[in-house]
């Protein structure tokens, strides 16, 4: 089911159970700086709420996929649906609100702001939120650290591996997204902290039917997810 | 509209019309933080970005803050001169001295500056005492000094106008009798031997033999008076060897003198009851072999002078406070691009390039605001210490206070680099999410 995507949707607070779009990437080509392509996707979709597992080799360009996909990357050609919005054709601006109210992303080394506390880390987006939405941005992303069980009042500067990567999943999440994207979320981690993360993730995706698309190399976390795709020399193979 | 404007803006109080001055000063910061900041909350940011380089944040504040001080130091500096000279100036109503050099006189009668003159004769002292305008006459005998002090010889009546009522001991009742200024290290009871001359041309045996005795002790006049050592008019006559100014044996001091018996003196105070009488005086008294003028005029034509100097060194102080600006700036740009993944960060969470305009902005101006507070202070802290130095040198009590003139100062550098500031913030603002992301 897809239903059109207008600015009027972009409220960062989502009921549980609410609109969720389909992914569909068609005909795309995305080009380097000096022209050279770097990936090329035929067709790729993921029905809304589909946990997708992208691999592949180092430089095949499986985050520049996810950053496509994330409406980070401008593309060439083609069209990148999330339902009936095509961020292809939208312009930067639009692309931020779009990721803004309708996806989480999850990065590998964390990328967390050494200088804040958990709970503001978590809580980041309430400082471009409007400020009716702020609180309930801020009371989200402390259930969520309580929920991955990492203390929202020390700063992350102290924190572990494992604990920085549940707060940086608690910031995905603090906007309630229809979509979490997460660009090798446990490669970071020892194997123990990874599974943790991965079961949480997949968990916290499948409650809320959100979809869920993580670069990975980790064959544990590949395998837990409902369907993989491949990129090879910027190729995406089904 | 416009006329009505005008009408309420010469009515209004200078305080008042500084105040609105400092306002508009401030607008341009205003308008720029207000179309950079409405709508976002970039604070936890500004102060982790605060946090994550201190050091060099404070360097950056501090060369701001040198430079809005320089300029500070500066305004606040050559005011608490002009003040401080007028102040010392203030009880020379008019001068009469010989045809010559007015600004040279000044300062030899008004700031005790050594240097020779002319002396007036009888004849002028005869015109003077025959004119019924003045209320005060005074010759005033300067050259002479003690342990680098001036040793300077007039009336009690000038000692009471220039001074007031003694600090301490009495009025000279002999000739040998002496009173000092208020800053003077000598104390009442001491015994002195004046020497001819000042500085390094002061010869201590010209007058041997001659004493004074201090018996009393001026209040403060904010001016080199205070280091002074006044004497009658007629002591320093007498250890010159000349006539004391009065009829043989008329065994008295002050005035009137006797043209008839006058020595001669550099230069007379004068006064009159009336601001008319001023002038008449001052033209009545100006011809071929004396001149009467105002040292306040004198002041102020030096004050101009002075005041073009205030200009080229303001516009060296804020050379130096844009090249300071320029500095920073260029250093902020730099500063933001090692921050360039955290914004790529930002833009990749959602936050508009809006947001992340505003956390530089608001990042770069603070840095830039607390340049010019801290500016305030090192610029205060900076001109009482030069106003310390200055009075060591020219015994000119000097009050070096921050006042409206250096708070509009700062209100502009803050308005001008806070516009400025949106340079690294636009840099910032253009980056591209997807590439500052790869570059970690």
């Amino acid at each position: 089911m897809t239903r059109p995507f207008a600015p009027a949707r972009f409220a960062p607070a989502r009921a549980a159970g609410a609109f969720v779009p389909d992914l569909l990437l068609e005909n795309v080509e995305v080009l380097a700086p000096d022209g050279r392509p770097i990936l090329r996707v035929a067709r790729l979709e993921a029905p809304a709420g589909t946990a997708l597992g992208i691999r592949g080799p180092s430089g095949a360009g499986k985050s520049t996929l996810l950053h496509v996909v994330a409406g980070l990357l401008p593309v060439a050609s083609g069209r990148v649906m999330w339902g009936d919005a095509d961020l292809a054709a939208m312009t930067e601006p639009a692309r931020d609100a779009f990721r803004r109210a309708r996806l989480g992303l999850i990065f590998q080394d964390f990328l967390l702001f050494e200088e804040l506390s958990a709970q503001q880390n978590a809580a980041i987006a309430a400082a471009w939120a409007p400020a009716r939405d702020r609180a309930a941005i801020r009371a989200r992303a402390e259930a969520l650290l309580d929920r991955f069980g990492a203390p929202g009042d020390r700063d992350v500067a102290s924190m572990s591996g494992g604990e920085r990567q549940r707060v940086s999943a608690a910031r995905a999440l603090a906007c309630d997204p229809a979509a979490i994207l997460a660009d090798e979320p446990t490669a970071s981690l020892d194997r123990e902290n990874a599974d943790r993360l991965a079961g949480d993730l997949l968990a916290m995706a499948r409650e809320a039917g959100r979809t869920l698309i993580a670069v990975s190399h980790d064959p544990a976390l590949i395998a837990s997810m409902d369907q993989v795709v491949q990129v090879v020399d910027g190729e995406v193979r089904g | 509209m416009i006329a009505a404007l005008e009408t309420a803006w010469l009515d209004a109080s200078p305080a008042v019309q500084d105040a609105l001055r400092l306002a508009l000063l401030l607008v341009p910061a205003l308008v720029t933080g207000a179309l950079a900041l409405r709508g976002q909350a970039p604070g936890p940011l500004v102060r982790a970005l605060l946090l994550r380089f201190r050091w060099t944040n404070l360097l950056f504040a501090g060369l701001m803050a040198l430079s809005v001080g320089l300029g500070v130091a500066l305004i606040a500096q050559e005011r608490a001169i002009r003040e401080g000279s007028a102040r010392a100036a203030d009880p020379f109503d008019i001068l009469v001295a010989a045809p010559g050099d007015e600004i040279g006189l000044m300062l030899s009668a008004v700031y005790l500056q050594p240097a020779s003159a002319p002396l007036l004769g009888g004849d002028v002292l005869d015109r003077l005492q025959r004119d019924d305008r003045l209320t005060l006459i005074a010759p005033l005998a300067f050259g002479d000094s003690h342990a680098g002090a001036p040793v300077v010889g007039t009336t009690a009546a000038f000692l009471d106008r220039i001074g007031g009522p003694l600090a301490e001991g009495r009025v000279w009742e002999a000739a040998h009798e002496a009173v000092i200024g208020a800053r003077s290290p000598l104390a009442l009871g001491d015994e002195i031997a004046p020497a001819h001359g000042a500085g390094f041309s002061a010869d201590p045996q010209a007058h041997d033999g001659a004493h004074l005795t201090v018996v009393g002790r001026m209040a403060p006049t904010g001016g080199p008076w205070d280091r002074a050592v006044v004497a009658p008019v007629e002591f320093v006559w007498a250890v010159h060897g000349l006539a004391d100014g009065h009829a043989p044996g008329a065994e008295r001091l002050g005035p009137p003198f006797d043209p008839d018996h006058f020595p001669g003196t550099p230069a007379f105070v004068i006064s009159t009851r009336t601001l008319a009488g001023a002038y008449a005086a001052r033209a009545r008294h100006t011809d071929a072999t004396s001149m009467a003028f105002f040292p306040g005029a004198t002041l102020s034509r030096l004050h101009l002078l002075l005041g073009d100097l205030r200009e080229a060194m303001s516009l060296m102080a804020l050379a130096a406070q844009g090249l300071a600006a320029a500095g920073v700036l260029g250093g902020l740009v730099a500063l933001t691009r090692l921050f360039a993944r955290r914004f790529a960060l930002l833009r990749a969470l959602g936050a508009p390039r809006r947001f992340v305009l505003a956390v530089v902005w608001a990042y770069a101006a603070t840095l830039m605001g607390a340049g010019a507070v801290l500016g305030l202070a090192v610029g205060a802290v900076g001109a009482e210490a030069l106003a310390g130095l200055v009075s060591a040198r020219t015994d000119l009590a000097l009050s070096a206070g921050i006042g409206w003139a250096e708070a509009h100062l700062a209100a502009a550098v803050f308005s001008l680099t806070t516009v400025l500031a949106l340079v690294p913030a636009l840099a910032a603002y253009r980056r591209s999410p997807a590439l500052d992301l790869r570059a970690g």
